[in-house]
């Protein structure tokens, strides 16, 4: 009767007792519960008759059990000992890299592998040309580089943008480098023929003198992407865009050159093709600018120089920043020829000013 | 009882020394020491290889399992930080290859169409090439033997890897169930269940048997 009312399972044991049993039989109950199963076997022969099934599994099971023998366990670590010298034979360098790369995590999943190496393949390719094109100069900030380049790529024209414009600027440049830039000399008063070879997914050549607007336009972009091209290329476009200095563009893109390349030869070369353009505020205060802030000697010489030709020429308007900008130099430039040259050009703009 | 307190006394201090005589050697190990990694690993290999021999069954996919392992400690030993011992690291590595093992040896199985059975004298289970000692000279008892043999073997491959895993940790290498949960990195409650599972569906398919 008492049987009745206990809550049995499908094996027949009380449903309460059949974990505990297997637990039991397991060794993994603590001596309350032992204590507690024995009590509980003691009145219920289905719950010790499965326990006694319990044993008997374990004991069928375990007549199965092997042991490994000697000589596969000798075998085994020989086979180690020949893997482990194969491993240190590789080196640590391996091991090094092992750390940081994921192989064992790569090699059971071919298709995250293969991903992942594409995807790396493609990071090289992107990001690869870029940075060894980019290099960084000692000294030179490269937050200001960038954005001056983010600038004055704005000022490209805006039909450039043009997806239909088939215009070198708007299509190419921007993952092309130039293979080759040759000049060839031409007549007497003639501009000289311009062949820029362009290396890009599309590789092209434009051809012309300077005043062919694609030949201007990729002359100026290698200028205002100055940190993309060498300083021969960036030299050769400053010499050839000299004869269009007159032009808006040309003159910016000039100014632009003094104002962030990194080379001063450059820089020079900029200042000098901007002596003789028509006299804009622009161009007097990129002399200004350079005659102030350049670290190089040089660009300042060829900045004051410039000036007093100019004012020579009544091309500088005689206002009091500039005569402000002259005094400062004149008094303070490290440079004794500057200084005097900045008293000079005081005295040929402001004869009546004292000091 | 003094006996019984002294000889207490004397396991407890055995198992300090010996645990930290494992220490130094992990620790010459970690250093670059291949000695000491050859210590560490005779030291544990024999029950390694009783865990993969009985799991696996097979003696190359044992020895297999066995070499994978060893060589995964020792590419990663330099981040072994004494978190836990280091027999339940070690036990981590080599449950988790035999467990990559049984469930790659499930899937080949069934991507495979079905193998008609072995002719006599064909390739067996390991279990099956064992020689059967007591009934030798009784040829009824040794069918009986083979025949109950091939029940278990197939009891044991109804098992899910982590069940049989867990089956023979605690009724083959004695483990406690709370530290089969580390190794395996699950809980105890888990284990528990997973032991319960496994000793249902044995009890169902080798009731006939006893």
């Amino acid at each position: 009767m008492e049987q009745d009312e206990r809550d049995m399972s499908a094996s027949g044991v009380c449903s309460e007792f059949e974990p505990r049993i297997m637990l039991f039989a397991a060794g993994e109950l603590d001596a309350a519960e032992i204590a507690e199963v024995n009590d509980h076997l003691l009145h219920c022969a289905e719950c010790y008759a499965a326990l006694a099934r319990e044993n008997e599994l374990l004991a069928l099971l375990s007549s199965r059990h092997v042991e490994p023998d000697a000589a596969l366990l000798a075998g085994c670590r020989a086979s180690l000992e020949d893997a482990l010298d194969q491993e240190e034979e590789r080196g640590w360098l391996r091991r090094k890299i092992g750390a940081l790369v994921p192989f064992q995590w790569i090699a059971p999943a071919p298709a995250w592998s293969a991903a992942l190496l594409l995807l790396t393949g493609f990071a090289v390719g992107i990001l690869g040309p870029r940075l060894l094109r980019h290099p960084v100069a000692p000294g030179v900030a490269s937050a200001p580089i960038a954005s001056a380049s983010a600038g004055t790529v704005a000022t490209v024209p805006p039909d450039s943008n043009n997806p239909a414009d088939t215009t070198p600027g708007s299509l190419d440049l921007h993952s092309a480098d130039v293979a080759g830039l040759n000049v060839f000399p031409s007549g007497d008063n003639e501009p000289p023929q311009v062949e820029l070879q362009l290396r890009a997914q599309r590789p092209f050549t434009v051809q012309g003198t300077v005043n062919n607007d694609d030949v201007k336009q990729v002359l100026m972009y290698i200028m205002q992407n100055n940190q993309r091209f060498g300083p021969d290329v960036r030299l050769n476009a400053v010499d050839l865009l000299r004869a269009r200095n007159n032009d808006p563009d040309v003159r910016s893109a000039l100014c632009h050159a003094v104002h962030t390349d990194q080379n001063a030869a450059v820089r020079m070369k900029a200042l000098e093709a901007l002596n003789g353009a028509e006299p804009q505020q622009l161009v007097q205060q990129t002399f200004l600018d350079a005659l102030v802030g350049d670290q190089n000697p040089g660009v300042r010489v060829e900045a004051i120089n410039g000036l007093r030709e100019m004012a020579a020429k009544g091309q500088v308007e005689s206002d009091d920043h500039v005569l402000a900008v002259l005094r400062d130099r004149m008094q303070k430039d490290p440079s004794t020829y500057i200084r005097l040259q900045s008293a000079a050009a005081i005295r040929d703009l402001g004869p009546r000013q004292k000091f | 009882m003094g006996m019984s307190v002294a000889l207490d006394g004397d396991a407890r201090q055995a198992a300090a020394v010996k645990h930290a005589e494992e220490h130094a050697l992990v620790r010459s190990a970690q250093a670059g020491d291949r000695l000491a990694f050859e210590a560490l690993v005779r030291r544990f290999d024999r029950e390694v290889l009783r865990l993969a021999l009985n799991l696996v069954h097979r003696p190359e996919d044992a020895r297999d399992v066995y070499q994978e392992s060893f060589l995964r400690v020792y590419r990663n030993l330099h981040r072994f930080r004494f978190e836990c011992s280091f027999y339940t690291w070690l036990y981590r590595i080599v449950t988790n290859v035999a467990l990559d093992h049984l469930r790659r040896r499930t899937s080949r199985r069934e991507d495979q169409a079905p193998v008609p059975e072995e002719a006599e004298g064909g390739t067996r289970d390991f279990f099956d090439r064992q020689p059967e000692l007591r009934p030798a000279a009784n040829p009824e008892k040794h069918l009986l033997g083979q025949e109950l043999g091939e029940h278990i073997a197939t009891a044991l491959n109804r098992l899910s890897p982590r069940e049989r895993m867990v089956f023979e940790m605690k009724h083959y290498q004695g483990l406690k169930l709370r530290a089969i949960g580390e190794m395996l990195g699950t809980s105890e409650e888990t284990v528990k269940n997973s032991l319960f599972r496994a000793t249902r569906k044995l009890r169902a398919s080798l009731d006939g048997m006893r």
